[in-house]
């Protein structure tokens, strides 16, 4: 089984196909990743119209080149699937359009993916792991701790009441005139900083539900630069790892409070999983590593290049759904919001 | 050769097929839509395609629409047309919608500046026209109401497309001859697969023309100072 993945939710324009082998894993054929950060940088964030008018301009060479790099024509593909969300609707009208023309001409099943679901079945591509396991989803659009069942079974145990994690990582970055996309640069600078000089808060720490807070701690941080402003580089650098040190701390104590309620609820999960461009920030990996071991648990995070958004995990969740008969029709909407609640199968 | 148009700039989702040897459209449908075209137009275009054989090896050349309209709207027909014309292997072509505005005025031998005009909000208006013979009067741009009128001169004027009412108000102000009796709100796709036709695909490119910004300014206010 072959499937054509696209992603276009946010500021990447992305194709890939990854075929099934008979013992059942994923292997990826060709993987396209267009950044638009050159685009978005001088407005510290993404333009939601910038990014739509970007992917129209590039989707079609994408799937072009990865056909092209995957040996493969569109007629010899199972399946063609994108991601409909959740997103900026202008990207994923974009992707969506395209798939569905490509699934129209070629006669292949459509697939409309849940972007989240994808973030939430890559670990199954790279690690072949089994269902229940617990997910830790943190992007620049999305923090959340989720029960994976199955194939469009989850159960979100918790998740951000404001920020995500990756926003305020860029909110940070922006504040302290660091260059976007901000997630690297404050994690390049706090390897320098003092976690410790600034006593930075943990929104949420030890509450009962494993949800996210991240506004206070920013308004915190904020707050400790202005008071000692004009900042020096030192201090850039202790904000940074201040700021990393109560993000890692905030997430391993919600991420544990998580498993608590996973065990209660779903059984025994079979790994803790990082996902999204969160999960690429080496000291909380470290952390989460930690977590996993004294848990008895082991630490599946996909490789750099699938944290971030990319079509191989469009591709991977529409084999997934493919092999369920999971299929949509080319009128499926494209979506703005679409909880990851709302994937099961359609009535 | 057999041409599919697909428009969804405005407020239509229509898509068509024209034998253009013979002149004949071969099958067609549109419907008036504000919003949902990224829904609406594949089912609608393999209805289309149903009404002919069903395939899509018989299309030489896909025709969009590339704008000026609705940002959204443009972007769902150029990126479905591009995706058409990779998987038929068959070139796509854009035309702009005050040209599918303008052509069937030109083509009836109009003797009066023919005009179209589209509602861009905010007191604006794209703009195309052109003289009797076909030469430029204003080049396809985005101006306010006042400079459209201006730019149209002493008249008379035929007038289309969804500005042109506001444009007729402000130009008989100004004492011009404005006649809106042919006035369509969108281009018909029958048009737009005629000018794709007749377009090369070395220059009519399926880009989307906006005619404006993005609408973005970089910001810097919430930086805080550094030594």
């Amino acid at each position: 089984m072959r499937v054509l993945g696209l992603e276009t939710t946010c500021d990447e324009t992305a194709a890939a196909v990854v075929s099934l082998s008979d013992d059942g894993r994923g292997h990826i054929r060709s993987d396209e990743i267009l950044s638009q950060i050159a685009e978005h940088a001088a407005y510290g964030g993404v333009v939601p119209e910038i990014a739509a008018r970007a992917h129209v301009e590039v989707i079609d060479r994408l799937v072009e080149r990865a056909m092209d790099n995957a040996g493969l024509a569109l007629s010899e593909l199972d399946g063609i699937a994108a991601a409909a969300g959740p997103g900026l609707i202008g990207g994923v009208i974009v992707g969506l359009t395209t798939a569905k023309a490509l699934a129209l001409v070629t006669g292949k099943p459509l697939i409309a993916v849940n972007h989240l679901e994808a973030h939430a079945l890559t670990a199954r591509l790279t690690d072949g792991i089994a269902f229940p396991y617990l997910l830790l989803l943190a992007s620049g659009g999305h923090t959340q701790l989720v029960a994976v069942r199955g194939v469009g079974d989850y159960v979100r145990l918790g998740a951000t009441i404001d920020d995500a994690i990756g926003e305020a990582f860029d909110k940070v970055a922006k504040l302290l005139g660091l260059p976007y996309p901000g997630g690297p640069e404050v994690e390049r600078e706090a390897l320098k900083g003092d976690p410790e000089r600034f006593a930075l808060p943990r929104p949420l720490l030890g509450r009962p539900a494993p949800d996210f807070s991240l506004s206070g701690l920013k308004t915190a941080l904020r707050i400790e630069a202005e008071r000692i402003a004009p900042l020096s580089e030192r201090d850039v650098s202790d904000l940074c790892a201040g700021f990393q040190a109560a993000v890692v701390d905030t997430v391993v104590d919600r991420t544990r409070v998580a498993l608590r309620a996973f065990r209660e609820t779903a059984g025994h999960p079979t790994a803790l999983v990082a996902a999204g461009g969160v999960a690429a920030n080496q000291t909380l990996r470290r952390a989460l590593e930690r977590l996993a071991r004294e848990s008895g648990l082991r630490l599946v995070a996909p490789p750099l290049r699938l944290c971030g958004d990319n079509g191989a995990m469009i591709a991977w969740a529409g084999i997934e759904r493919l092999r369920l008969g999971l299929v949509d029709d080319l009128s499926a909407p494209a979506r703005a919001r679409w909880p990851l609640e709302e994937t099961g199968p359609r009535p | 050769m057999r041409v599919l148009a697909i428009d969804t700039a405005l407020n239509a989702c229509a898509a068509g097929v024209l034998d253009a040897g013979a002149g004949q459209v071969l099958a067609e449908e549109s419907l008036t839509l504000e919003r949902g075209h990224a829904e609406e137009l594949l089912p609608l275009i393999e209805r289309v395609i149903s009404r002919i054989d069903g395939r899509f090896s018989g299309i030489d050349r896909v025709a969009v629409t590339i704008g000026p309209g609705s940002y959204t709207g443009l972007r769902v027909g150029i990126a479905a047309a591009r995706a058409i014309g990779l998987a038929a292997g068959a070139p796509v072509v854009g035309v702009s919608t005050l040209s599918g505005l303008l052509a069937p005025l030109v083509a009836t031998g109009e003797r009066r500046i023919a005009a179209a005009a589209i509602d861009a909000r905010h007191g604006g208006v794209y703009l195309q026209a052109v003289a009797p013979g076909g030469r430029t009067v204003v080049a396809a741009s985005h101006l306010s109401l006042r400079d459209a009128v201006r730019f149209l001169g002493s008249g008379p004027v035929v007038i289309t497309g969804s500005g042109a009412a506001v444009i007729a108000a402000e130009a008989i102000e100004a004492g011009v001859s404005v006649d809106l009796s042919l006035a369509e709100v969108t281009p018909h796709v029958a048009w737009i697969a005629r000018l794709g036709a007749i377009a090369d695909p070395a220059h009519a490119l399926p880009k989307p023309l906006y005619l404006k910004g993005p609408d973005a300014k970089p910001q810097a206010h919430a930086r805080v100072a550094r030594r």
